[in-house]
């Protein structure tokens, strides 16, 4: 009996396990490739970290090839030699200089090859104002919605019921063209306007602004305070758990998202977030840029699942709150 | 008196709080579908100065044309491989997570990494796996061609089979696919991207369904004579998760409806080779932006919500037996 247990149980480890690993094969490559350099990449070899045997980025070398007037003027630093022994000295020492180890060249390619310090705040930029209007936007409908009588109210919720049913995505294109109308596309209104209303957002606070207790809200209105002070003053403070859920799924939802970014940012780099700048890297790169690219991308998936791992709870809870019946 | 002026009161706090989340899901929600639907019968363009009415051709052309054969193919396919699939994962991870005593915080913070990560960024590391020449996938599969215990395993050759016969016996031989190079797989390792990156979401809702199914049902059932692990999963969980798959299914059919990262990353120019992984969003996005027929893309976009509509119409009819919000 014991044995067949500890079998059993052997078996779903195992299974689970597996599992795991697929799981976890990319973002090992990821990191482990962001961290080699183009010959191990190339190859498959120097395990997990690489050797980190100091290579010669090609481009810097290249781009500080001195033409002639530049050997002419480099003579006096390398006195007795002839223009072509000059400029034989002189590559040495650039090659010198643009020796560094895979990892550094990597990472510091991929925040300096593109502006990727800009991507990222923009990102932040993005998300947050984003989760802050639609913060703003949601909260006083939900408290009016549950806790306020009136005639239609039950029309309303039945539209954000089915404001639920349309996905964003879905109508990016007439979306898209209403931008274009008003000069929108290209700016930082373009990213952020579309997602202003959560529908879901609506809805999630509502169901939990049910369960608040009436007495509370009558008390405040005995106090002389106003409908929206009640909103701001007694009814966000009841409402930080579920607020802190809503603020994951959104910022996870926007900092990842792509195909929205990609339609209304055309180009202009100073506006891209960091899938567009990752996106980017990969139109440009050449087999030696594997490696810096691997570095945008862990440099930008690795703030949310540090995060994740940090509260994991919180998190699991916030994505899965779409379940919420 | 001050009850009707109260009720007064309450009613203009109401519409006024109300008005923000109106006019934004009215400009945002409502006009586009007003607008797609417009436009889907005309050929406006931006920036094009004759629009003309062309009637239904815009959804003639896309129920003939043969690009968009191929693009209702791809996006079906994608969507019937990766709905069972991610369900079925997440559901059997669910369950053996929930089996095991030791572990189980471990695993289910494993499955649900892919969740977190940007898609896009995923593909591009897949993408560079998947490598017919450099990526670790081929080289490992490689590897087993020349270790006699894998290769005579895997292709049954160690009991009497002949090598060539079995898939990866024929692989071996011949070389192994491109993956994402190759028509006759694209779009399956597209799917197999998408799966990867989204069963561990139905898993969690699978835990949490999983919780809500009360001990003593078992118990009872146990009694009953219900003794194998099976008959207890037929007869107790399943139907006890039913609202959590109806759930399930339904996100993650919409989910799979507007698959685009993994395939704009990857196939940017072309929509897979042969267009075999040519799917509606793809589909919108370069016909509808890139080319700026707008009128097709718009035409696409009714459809797809159209798509949208019947699947959740599927879902009410299931849910609405249950459960009302009061």
């Amino acid at each position: 009996m014991i044995n067949a247990f500890s079998l059993s149980s052997t078996i779903k480890h195992g299974v689970l396990l597996v599992g795991a690993l697929i799981v976890l094969v990319p973002f090992y490559m990821m990191v482990s490739y962001s961290f080699k350099s183009p010959g191990e990449i190339e190859r498959n070899t120097g395990g997990f970290f690489g050797s980190q045997e100091l290579m010669v980025d090609e481009r810097c070398v290249k781009l500080q090839d001195p033409n002639k007037d530049e050997v002419i003027a480099l003579r006096p630093r390398f006195p007795g030699l002839d223009d072509d022994g000059v400029r034989k000295a002189f590559m040495a020492e650039v090659e010198q200089d643009c020796s560094m180890i895979p990892v550094v060249f990597n990472y510091s390619k991929a925040f300096s090859q593109a502006p990727l310090l800009r991507y990222l705040l923009n990102g932040v930029i993005v998300t947050v104002s984003i989760f802050l209007i639609q913060i703003v936007v949601a909260l006083p409908a939900a408290f009016a919605l549950s806790k306020l009588r009136f005639w239609g109210r039950e029309t309303v919720f039945t539209m954000v019921i089915l404001g639920l049913l349309i996905p964003v995505h879905a109508i990016a294109l007439p979306l898209y063209i209403m931008l274009a109308k008003v000069e929108l596309i290209n700016t930082y209104a373009a990213l952020i306007v579309p997602w202003t209303i959560s529908v879901f957002g609506i809805f999630l606070m509502r169901q939990f602004f049910m369960t608040v207790p009436d007495d509370l809200i009558d008390a405040a209105r005995m106090d002389g305070m106003s409908e929206y002070a009640i909103v701001w003053r007694v009814m966000l403070p009841t409402a930080i758990p579920a607020l802190l859920a809503f603020a994951i799924f959104s910022v996870v939802a926007h900092w990842n998202d792509y195909f929205w970014p990609r339609i209304v940012i055309t180009g202009d780099r100073s506006l891209f977030t960091p899938p567009l700048g990752l996106r980017e890297f990969k139109g440009d790169a050449d087999g030696s840029f594997y490696g810096p690219m691997m570095a945008t991308a862990t440099v930008i998936v690795t703030p949310l699942i540090v995060a994740f791992l940090l509260a994991q709870k919180r998190f699991i809870e916030g994505i899965t709150l779409t379940g919420m019946k | 008196m001050t009850a009707a002026l109260n009720h007064q009161r309450q009613t203009l706090s109401a519409w006024i709080m109300l008005s923000p989340a109106l006019i934004l899901m009215m400009v945002i929600l409502i006009l586009p579908i007003l607008i797609a639907f417009g436009l889907s019968f005309t050929d406006y363009g931006l920036g094009v100065k004759s629009v003309d009415f062309v009637g239904l051709e815009n959804y003639e052309r896309i129920f003939t044309r043969s690009t968009f054969k191929k693009m209702f193919a791809a996006t079906v396919l994608y969507v019937i491989v990766v709905v069972p699939f991610s369900v079925g994962l997440g559901l059997g991870a669910a369950l053996l997570i929930q089996s095991v005593r030791r572990g189980r915080e471990f695993y289910k913070t494993i499955y649900f990494l892919p969740v977190m990560a940007s898609l896009l960024a995923m593909a591009i590391v897949w993408e560079f796996m998947l490598h017919p020449t450099i990526g670790v996938l081929n080289e490992t599969l490689q590897g087993g061609c020349d270790s006699a215990i894998i290769h005579g395993l895997l292709t049954g050759s160690w009991f009497g089979a002949d090598p060539l016969a079995s898939w990866y016996g024929d692989q071996c031989a011949n070389g192994f696919p491109l993956w994402l190079g190759d028509r006759d797989y694209a779009l399956w390792t597209i799917c197999f991207i998408g799966i990867w990156q989204s069963f561990g979401f139905n898993m969690v809702l699978y835990l949490a369904g999983l919780t809500s199914v009360p001990r003593d049902l078992y118990h009872a059932a146990e009694m009953d004579g219900a003794s194998s692990a099976w008959e207890r999963f037929r007869l107790i969980t399943w139907p006890m998760l039913g609202p959590t798959t109806v759930f399930v299914v339904t996100i993650t059919v919409i989910r799979s409806f507007q698959v685009f990262d993994t395939v704009e990353a990857i196939f940017p120019d072309s929509g897979g080779p042969g267009k075999t992984a040519y799917v509606m969003m793809f589909a919108i996005y370069e016909k509808g932006i890139k080319q700026n027929l707008l009128g097709t893309g718009a035409a696409i976009t009714v459809i797809f919500l159209m798509f949208v509509i019947v699947v959740t119409l599927i879902q009410r009819w299931f849910i609405d037996r249950k459960t009302h919000y009061t």
